[in-house]
């Protein structure tokens, strides 16, 4: 009845506007509930009742005017709209062309030409052959960005070698937010929701840019083996997302999940949605995407400081100690110390040591006054070495970033605090601890979220909950004489304490900060200041403070990670009290999917020595 | 490779002013980042600041005439500092970028990067020199040079 009743109303419409139209519309079934529409329209099983939502937070991308909530009227009204005579940017043709062509090809309707500048200009003027999924990896001294990021790029025929893939363009998908908005607002609304989606197009060397140059993050470049019809559809599609409100989730409909939404209509049957569950981390999705058989070549592109790095530790030791010198503005530019060597030794030193002062002055904010001057002295007289090309280009990674472990940890353990013995189970949604297998990640950086850590105490039967991680961030970059990064960490949670009589559950909030240092090829001694902070009732004041330190050795390889030290704290509100710890953390990692884990922690507190070990095996999903 | 030029025109256009020859002076090289460090936050969560456009407008852009030049210009403004890396170098991909967007013949690739790498001190005679200017130099510079100036033809 509904059904006869829309059909009806369709055809009121188009006769109102167009008299002379005659034929009537073919009947289409079941066809709204083919998987093809609603990947199409961005529909999306609801949850508890009946029925589909679209995920598009915006009237504009629908024709009906309950087209969000009924995949049904919303073909019906398309099919009348693209069935209407005219021609132009405005028609339903010219706005939906993807969902123009579907239906043609499912009804089998006349392929009648239709003239629409607009759309026909942006589509020569992205002339795109094949498709990119970029994913922009971590950098090493910041873990916030250890998600990653993705985005699209597009790319023209590369039928000879002056196509040139810096001018291509790219899409993505990101939280628009206001510039105003402080980090905590911004952290708030892009976890929650509150910002709009947007979709935007750019060229590639500002992405480059942005991501290589000032964010420092490698780029790993996965080129997509779709057909050039699988390839124009997605274009279709594109154009009919731009300016389209979805509103961004930094957990789930981030820039990773809409992406995936736009392979998934390009190649029907991919059905990467399907892979989301609770969050869509862009490494994971990246993982999808080579499972999936999607892609064709991968490529690096390594960042400005990745780069940077490579320049100097391949120079040889002196040289490094002379762009040292220069950069610093010790030893001049044109010193007989620089022009003595060779043209070819020569060139490489006035490179790298022009890369390490870009560098600088980005990174660290060296002064105009002193960078630019010399960056002009440097580039004029590397300027007249002639014949000498740059040094190679840092290697590619042996291990990319999407075949480093899965993300989702759990893990099963047992052991023995002082005199009781426990099991326990961990729960880890994400990300990386550094003692998990170190292939494909930063090594010194971690990120974790949502740990549950609960324990069961076989003595009395107990189960307790021992840790909720909330978020745990660390950061262990090694200082060179080069480079001197901040070691730092912060976290917040609940946790077991020690009252003296109890063990009770608080909510906690440390930090800390400090430098490391590299002692060989894989092992690096860190030292940071640290601030505990815990707040309940069951403290003697209701919260405690505790500046402390934490000294400590870690080891990472692909088969071992071992991290041994001594922290202490000393508690100043409550009784005031220290509380020193010696540990041992160790991982024997068996290839990518599981890691053997050991513990071990001595602990004095409250003139009580007590001693905790466990041992478990990891897995990671 | 014609379509792709325009493609680099009508992008910049829609999204910045920027310098061409005796039109505005464009970025001054090693200007540096200032005000657009990543926020810690934004980089976490992927977000993006400041106004963004799907659409790309193809604008009038004036001045001059060879629509090359203009997508040199625009590259320019935005690469400065590795293209005059690579210039001093006579090699790299934004040189190659640069050679592309003028247009410039396989064949005549060597001699036009030679020629940059010559002349480095000629197109960036100090360190306060802009994009603009460097573009009108390197314009100067090819039109005096038989074989490569019917790249820069007005």
């Amino acid at each position: 009845m509904r059904t006869t009743l829309q059909y009806g109303l369709a055809l009121i419409w188009l006769a109102s506007g167009t008299p002379v139209y005659a034929n009537p519309l073919p009947d289409t079934g079941q066809l709204h509930e083919h998987p093809d529409w609603l990947t199409l329209l961005h529909y999306q099983k609801n949850r508890y009742t009946n029925g589909y939502t679209s995920q598009a937070d915006d009237d504009a991308f629908f024709l009906s005017d309950d087209g969000k909530h009924s995949p049904e009227s919303e073909l019906r009204t398309t099919l009348a709209a693209i069935s209407a005579p005219g021609e132009g940017d405005g028609h339903a043709r010219c706005r939906f062309p993807a969902r123009d062509r579907w239906l043609r090809e499912q009804l089998a309707l006349p392929e009648t030409d239709i003239e629409c500048p607009e759309y026909d200009d942006w589509k020569t003027t992205l002339n795109t052959e094949t498709v990119t999924l970029v994913f922009a990896a971590s950098y090493l001294n910041s873990p916030s960005s250890m998600f990653g990021h993705t985005f699209i790029r597009l790319d023209p025929p590369q039928d000879d070698d002056e196509a040139d893939l810096l001018l291509a363009n790219t899409i993505s998908y990101a939280a628009d937010a206001a510039a105003h908005d402080s980090e905590i607002l911004f952290a708030y609304k892009g976890i929650f929701g509150g910002y709009p989606g947007i979709t935007s197009i750019k060229p590639y060397y500002e992405m480059v840019r942005l991501y290589s140059d000032i964010e420092h993050r490698d780029l790993w470049e996965y080129q997509l083996n779709l057909t050039q019809d699988e390839v124009d559809f997605m274009l279709a599609h594109a154009w009919e997302l731009r300016d389209i409100n979805f509103d961004y989730y930094f957990f789930d409909e981030n820039c990773a999940y809409r992406l995936l939404a736009l392979i998934d209509v390009a190649r029907p049957g991919t059905d990467l949605l399907d892979e989301v569950s609770t969050h869509a981390i862009p490494s994971d999705t990246v993982r999808w995407v080579v499972d999936k058989e999607l892609v064709q070549e991968v490529k690096y592109r390594p960042s400005a400081a990745t780069s940077v790095t490579h320049s100097l530790n391949t120079l040889p030791g002196d040289h490094q100690t002379l762009a040292s010198a220069v950069a610093n503005g010790y030893v001049a530019v044109d010193s007989q110390e620089v022009n003595r060597l060779p043209d070819r030794e020569r060139a490489h030193l006035l490179d790298a040591t022009y890369d390490y002062v870009r560098y600088q002055s980005e990174a660290d904010a060296w002064p105009r006054e002193h960078a630019a001057p010399l960056s002009h002295a440097l580039l004029r007289t590397r300027s007249q070495i002639r014949d000498v090309a740059a040094a190679d280009k840092p290697p590619e990674p042996e291990v990319r970033d999407d075949q480093g472990h899965d993300t989702f940890r759990f893990s099963v353990g047992g052991g023995r605090m002082g005199e009781r013995n426990f099991s326990q189970l961990t729960l880890r949604p994400a990300y990386h601890d550094v003692l998990d297998p170190p292939a494909g990640y930063r090594s010194g950086a971690q990120l974790q979220f949502l740990r549950l850590d609960a324990r069961y105490y076989t003595d009395n039967d107990e189960l307790q909950m021992e840790q909720i991680v909330g978020v745990e961030i660390r950061s262990l970059s090694p200082r060179t004489p080069f480079f001197s990064p901040l070691s730092w960490q912060v976290g917040f949670g609940g946790r077991r304490t020690d009252t003296e009589t109890d063990r009770v559950f608080t909510p906690y909030l440390e930090g800390g900060a400090g430098g490391s240092w590299m002692l060989g090829a894989k092992m690096q001694a860190f030292a940071l200041a640290t601030v505990d902070l815990e707040i309940d009732n069951d403290l003697n004041k209701g919260y405690d403070a505790a500046p402390g330190a934490d000294l400590g050795l870690l080891h990472q390889n692909n088969r071992f990670s071992l991290m041994a030290g001594v922290k202490t704290k000393a508690w100043i509100v409550g009784n005031q009290h220290r509380q020193d710890q010696l540990y041992t953390r160790a991982g024997w990692h068996l290839g990518r999917d599981f890691s053997l884990f050991g513990e071990f922690t001595r602990e004095d507190h409250y003139d009580r020595y007590r001693t905790t070990w466990q041992l478990g095996l990891h897995a990671y999903f | 490779m014609k379509k792709l030029i325009a493609g680099a025109i009508l992008l910049g256009a829609s999204s910045m002013a920027f310098a061409q020859p005796g039109c505005g002076v464009g970025a001054m090289i090693w200007k540096g980042q200032s005000g657009i460090a990543p926020h810690v936050l934004a980089a976490t969560t992927n977000g993006t600041f400041g106004n963004q456009t799907f659409g790309m407008t193809t604008g009038t852009l004036g001045c001059q005439t060879n629509q090359s030049v203009q997508s040199m210009a625009m590259y320019m403004d935005s690469n400065i500092d590795k293209v005059a890396r690579d210039m001093s170098r006579g090699s790299g991909e934004n040189l190659d970028t640069l050679a592309v967007l003028l247009g410039v013949d396989e064949a005549d690739r060597d001699s036009f990067r030679q020629i940059l790498q010559d002349n480095f001190a000629t197109i960036f005679p100090n360190s306060e020199t802009t994009s603009g200017e460097a573009v009108d130099a390197i314009v100067a510079l090819l039109e005096k040079d038989q074989i490569l100036s019917k790249y820069v033809a007005a």
